[in-house]
């Protein structure tokens, strides 16, 4: 037994990346029916939460900044390597998956009674890639990793997605497509023109800002386009509101609760990891493209009638948040902006749940079909309240501590000041001025939207309708418990990625200053 | 033993906490024991703030302050805690008085609906909202708790979410007050962003240190008194949430339609409580306003324009809820109106005052819609008095406590701040003097319409049960007598301005009844008391003595009406700007941007291209081999000539 302990803490990353490969094997082998492949991967998942869960709190050190629990393999010769390991950012990523996955697969239900067993298989390879991109260290097999993600994601939406997926599901595998060439290209480039031989990303990020200028700028923006379709941003974004609607519930879930954040750690690893100085150069057009998506987006959700084009186009304003952090360069707009893909994680994957629940029971998304909702699902009703405040970043709820660590990190960032304005404001702080406004706009199009929905006289069209069931309440109290846990009492989650992020920002800021 | 209760003081706010927690999830079901949780839970509250009062009021220079880190990042830290000091602890028992009051009269008010313990849990989540708010040791958690009492108000004007104005009112209601917050949110970035080496090693953004990170900012220029960054605009946009919360012009809208909540909640959230925590916080934060000279002028501008503003508009409003309603927009107008000339004591002396008798009024408005069968127009009462007796006797005593009938408690409150407007700034005494004519005659004109004369309506009208006269009767005691605690009629004199004051003042003030005569006998104390006589007159010969004023308006001075009645058409307006202007742009917008230009011309477009491109090759990949063999053969010369020549070079 206890050498079983001891093997699993030595090897207990790639343990974590295989126990989804394997039970996508054991699904395989078990009989078509969505309970009992729902049940083994629910057990899968539950596992996965388990493992996590063993390495944060046995051996992970979360004041340590440096790489733990490193397993390093030869693949490709020395130059590509299987190389696992975590800090607190890849961390805490890992954990927002291995919450997310058995919420998921309870949400899966009444999705995967179509062709239970491969969805299942679908959804727990969908789980090694993400995970797999939290975790690997070469930057090659991170290449691999984010390429595998396509594949199942592709399926998921073009198999058991609503009417027009074949659109969505081609709009989404052209778009990933593009940043993965992106990447592919930055990751090439860099390769060669650093010389060292290696995809190593510790080493890679000595030799990064050792690079010409040019080639630093060239990478930088491949891998940022890359990043920012995915997370995404403005003028990439158009993807996200088509998967979405066309996605089904759980799958929107996963792709709001995780995929997106790939964009983002991506960002904060590899962006500012490897080319700080690129980055302080264009903190000022990273700043407005993220006051662009927070307002822009905003506004593109105060016009819709789709319930979940909001959703989705206010998974595009919060991602702004994101960039706004890392355009600020200073250790609370880091840390704010990974609090927010954690909070915004859990924040819509309850409301793309919720929206679920009413699409499933009526079969349309067109917020003018309902109204007064309260009267048949009153549960339905409190919880989208609590998720609506959330999404509107009420404090004591998590979205509010990561949009304020941002506006405060931003709008007192030094690196800003290189770009002042005849108006006593620098540049960056008249975009987050602008940011600010957002707070208006996302009230506006949350409250409306809960008004429409469940306010006001009812539709009798409904009546016959039922409340909630007991799985679909254990989704979303699981997801919004978390919530305000995280809300009330930040630091339980912040202390786990806090020392890594302030440590990347350090790192950054020397490099800039150096050159 | 007082330490400790200083210390426990945090129990306060957490009981109701508790409380509605166990209600939401284990007692909704019973209403007996939700009702029992809520109330308790406020009762221990009320004996609790009683006793820091007490401890308080012994030795003023006695403070607590507590903080615990909230979240770091870096050198960035923000604090939440907990602070009392007399002005905290006056608030405190403001708070749990009324709602205390309130939710025993709750019970009779709201015994039928099907909702009973749900109100109850929101009614004890806003009293520990309103508590973290008063509690509050630093602006940042002032403005945590500010958003939370702003969503409980949401929650409770929304209450009966089926009728459509209810729906429309609490959306509007948390709208408007978020552009309130997010003027406070710059201003709080602005202030943090620019005193930010002040704040190391201190509690972010404390109150108690906030004049000291002025005279910092100012001293190190890292902040100039006036300009576009400056200690003026942070204030102006600190003022925006206050201006939202407390409902001054032009961010007003909210408030009357606010009265769509159940009567309880428009007497504890939109009278007396949350609306004044705007006043409160203009009240901490001060230093801010003192070392910005035309902010502090603005303040009391808003003020006197938002007092004279929202009086006129009561004059000719029919719905007994609204009209309270405006009368309080007009009340806390006086409250800021003071703030700005610098009458700390006497805003904060008119907090108090106003809290309690407004409270009442409201209750009293809820008493006679329960006693007509929920009718709330004016004109379908009359002559109540005689079914309603508590609740007539009441009303009289909030209608002229609010109007200022000498010795009671609006006219000590009332006459501080006119003083101090006289002495400061004499055209917003003339406002304030012509607001006090005006209230004066609405709320005489309400009560006439209500209570006195024949009844016009179709019911049968009853009193209401004990549980909602007694909350009633115990509420009016104060809003005779409180108002003598800021009077010279008490020895030592005006107690109130020595226990709650800002900067140097006077610790013994004259007293007796000479000095309130002599005090009495000047311009500036005549004329509100005349204008209280006046206005009172005028109600009286118009609503019952038949003396046609008000068909003689609406004949000959029609324009003037429909304004009034109209609420100056502000609502039109924002409305018009909001579905003419804003909506369509912002459909247009999308439309353009994303539908056309991403979508249209990029994405599709680029499809477009590559159809039109892969179409193309063909004739290029034609799969011999001489050609690719070519096609590679130049590159690679192409390569090789261009290393050459940048290695040349």
């Amino acid at each position: 037994m206890e050498k079983l302990i001891e093997f699993f803490l030595h090897h207990s990353l790639s343990t974590i990346l295989i126990v989804p490969l394997f039970a996508a094997v054991i699904i395989a082998f078990l009989p078509n029916k969505e309970s009992v492949c729902g049940i083994v991967s629910l057990i899968f998942s539950l596992d996965i939460l388990l493992d996590v869960l063993v390495v944060i709190f046995s051996k992970f050190d979360p004041n340590l900044t440096a790489l733990q629990y490193v397993e390093n393999y030869r693949w490709f010769g020395d130059t590509i390597r299987i190389k696992l390991a975590c800090d607190g950012l890849s961390i805490s990523m890992v954990l927002l998956m291995a919450i997310s996955l058995p919420v998921t697969i309870i949400a899966s239900q009444p999705i995967a009674k179509n062709k239970p067993k491969l969805y299942y298989s679908m959804l727990m390879i969908l789980t090694t890639s993400v995970l797999g991109v939290f975790l690997a260290q070469d930057l090659f097999l991170f290449f691999l990793f984010w390429e595998l993600e396509l594949a199942p994601m592709y399926f998921l939406i073009a198999i058991w997605g609503g009417p027009n997926k074949d659109y969505a599901a081609l709009k989404f595998l052209i778009y990933t497509f593009t940043a993965g060439v992106c990447m592919f290209a930055a990751v090439l480039l860099l390769f060669f023109s650093s010389g060292a031989n290696t995809f190593d990303m510790e080493v890679l990020t000595r030799y990064g800002s050792n690079l010409p200028h040019h080639f630093q700028l060239i990478c930088f923006l491949l891998f940022f386009v890359c990043f920012i379709i995915k997370l995404p941003s403005f003028p990439f974004h158009t993807w996200l509101p088509d998967a979405h609607v066309e996605a089904p519930t759980p799958v929107s879930m996963l792709l709001a609760g995780i995929l997106l954040k790939m964009g983002g750690y991506g960002i904060y690893r590899i962006c500012v990891g490897f080319f700080p100085h690129v980055l302080s150069e264009l903190a000022l057009w990273i700043a407005i493209l993220a006051a662009v998506n927070i307002i822009g987006a905003a506004v593109a959700c105060l016009v819709q009638d789709d319930m979940k084009r909001i959703i989705a186009y206010s998974s595009v304003s919060h991602m702004g948040f994101v960039l706004l952090g890392v355009a600020s360069l200073t250790p609370a707009g880091f840390s704010g902006g990974i609090f927010q893909m954690f909070s915004h994680g859990l924040i819509s994957a309850a409301l793309f749940m919720l929206v679920g629940t009413l699409y499933e029971r009526t079969h349309t998304r067109q917020i003018s079909d309902y109204g007064g909702m309260t009267k048949y699902m009153p549960k339905c009703f409190y919880l989208f309240t609590l998720a609506t405040m959330a999404n509107l970043a009420l404090p004591a709820l998590s979205g509010f501590v990561g949009e304020s660590l941002v506006f405060y990190g931003a709008f007192s960032s030094e690196l800003f000041k290189q770009f002042p304005t005849k108006l006593y404001f620098n540049f960056g702080q008249i975009c987050v001025l602008f940011s600010a406004l957002g707070v208006i706009l996302t009230a506006g199009y949350m409250l409306w939207l809960l008004q429409r929905v469940f306010m006001g006289p009812e539709n009798t069209k409904w009546s016959k309708l039922t409340d909630l069931r007991t799985s679909e309440i254990v989704v979303l109290g699981s997801l919004l418990a978390l919530v305000v846990v995280w809300g009330v009492y930040p630091v339980s989650l912040s202390n786990l990625y806090e020392p890594s992020s302030s440590a990347l920002v350090e790192f950054a800021k020397k490099a800039t200053s150096s050159l | 033993m007082a330490d400790k209760i200083l210390q426990a003081s945090w129990l306060i706010a957490l009981v109701p906490l508790v409380s509605s927690l166990l209600i939401m999830f284990f007692a909704h079901r019973c209403k007996i024991t939700s009702a029992f949780l809520s109330i308790g839970a406020v009762f221990y509250g009320l004996i609790h703030s009683l006793l820091i009062l007490y401890i308080s009021y012994l030795n003023p220079e006695r403070t607590l302050e507590i903080n615990f880190p909230w979240i770091s990042a870096g050198a960035f830290k923000l604090f939440v805690g907990y602070l009392i000091d007399p002005l905290c602890a006056m608030m405190l028992v403001v708070v749990c008085v009324v709602s205390f009051f309130v939710q025993v009269y709750t019970h009779g008010y709201m015994k039928e609906d099907p909702n009973y313990s749900k109100f109850y849990a929101y009614l004890s989540l806003f009293t520990f909202s309103m508590l973290g708010l008063v509690f509050s040791t630093n602006l940042f958690q002032s403005y945590i708790f500010w958003e939370l009492v702003g969503v409980c108000s949401y929650l409770l004007i929304g209450f009966w979410w089926y009728k459509p104005s209810a729906a429309n009112a609490c959306t509007k209601a948390f709208v408007v007050n978020r552009i309130g917050d997010a003027g406070l949110l710059i201003g709080l970035l602005m202030l943090y962003s620019s005193t930010q080496n002040f704040w190391l090693n201190k509690t972010t953004l404390a109150f108690g240190q906030l004049k000291n990170a002025i005279d910092f900012a100012i001293g190190s220029h890292l902040l100039p008194v006036v300009g576009i960054v400056s200690v003026t605009t942070i204030a102006l946009f600190v003022l925006m949430g206050p201006m939202a919360k407390s409902a001054q012009f032009p961010l007003h809208v909210w408030l009357p339609d606010a009265m769509e909540g159940p009567t309880p909640i428009s007497a504890l959230i939109h009278a007396a409580t949350m609306v004044a925590a705007g006043v409160y916080l203009i009240a901490r934060c001060y230093p801010l306003y003192i070392a910005a000279p035309v902010a502090m002028a603005t303040v009391a501008w808003i003020g006197g324009i938002t007092a004279i503003f929202a009086a006129t508009i009561a004059l000719s409003q029919f719905d007994i809820k609204r009209t309270l309603a405006y009368s309080t927009c007009s009340q806390l107008g006086y409250m800021v109106m003071a703030l700005g000339l610098g009458a700390y004591s006497a805003g904060l002396f008119h907090l108090m005052t106003h809290a309690f008798f407004k409270a009442m009024l409201f209750l009293c408005s809820g008493s006679v819609i329960v006693g007509c069968h929920h009718e709330q127009d004016i004109r379908q009462m009359g002559g109540l008095r005689k079914h309603m007796p508590i609740t007539s006797l009441t009303c009289l005593v909030g209608v002229l406590a609010i109007s200022g009938f000498p010795l009671m408690s609006g006219f000590w409150s009332k006459d501080m701040i006119l003083a101090s407007a006289w002495e400061h700034n004499k055209p917003l005494f003339i406002i304030g003097s012509v607001t006090a004519l005006l209230t004066a005659f609405y709320m005489f004109r309400l009560y006439f319409m209500t209570f006195e004369g024949e009844y016009r309506g179709h019911a049968h009208p009853h009193e209401t049960t004990p549980s909602i006269t007694i909350p009633l009767i115990c509420l009016a005691v104060p809003s005779i007598f409180i108002g003598l605690i800021g009077s010279p009629l008490i020895p030592g004199g005006d107690k109130f301005s020595s226990f709650i004051h800002f900067g140097e003042y006077h610790a013994h003030h004259e007293w007796g009844i000479n000095v309130f005569v002599k005090e009495l006998l000047t311009t500036q104390g005549l004329i509100p008391l005349f204008a209280f006589i006046v206005g009172t007159i005028f109600a009286w010969m118009v609503y019952r003595k038949g003396f046609a004023l008000n068909t003689f308006v609406k004949k000959n001075l029609s324009f003037i009406y429909n304004l009034s009645f109209n609420k100056w058409y502000v609502d039109e307006v924002y409305f018009w700007v909001l579905n003419r202007i804003i909506l369509p742009c912002y459909r247009v917008l999308w439309s353009v941007i994303d539908k056309t230009i991403v979508d249209g011309v990029f994405v599709n477009g680029s499809a477009r291209v590559a159809a039109i491109v892969g179409g193309g090759l063909r004739f290029i990949e034609t799969g011999r081999g001489q050609l690719y063999a070519l096609v590679i053969f130049g590159s690679v010369l192409f390569a090789v000539l261009f290393l050459i020549t940048r290695i040349a070079r």
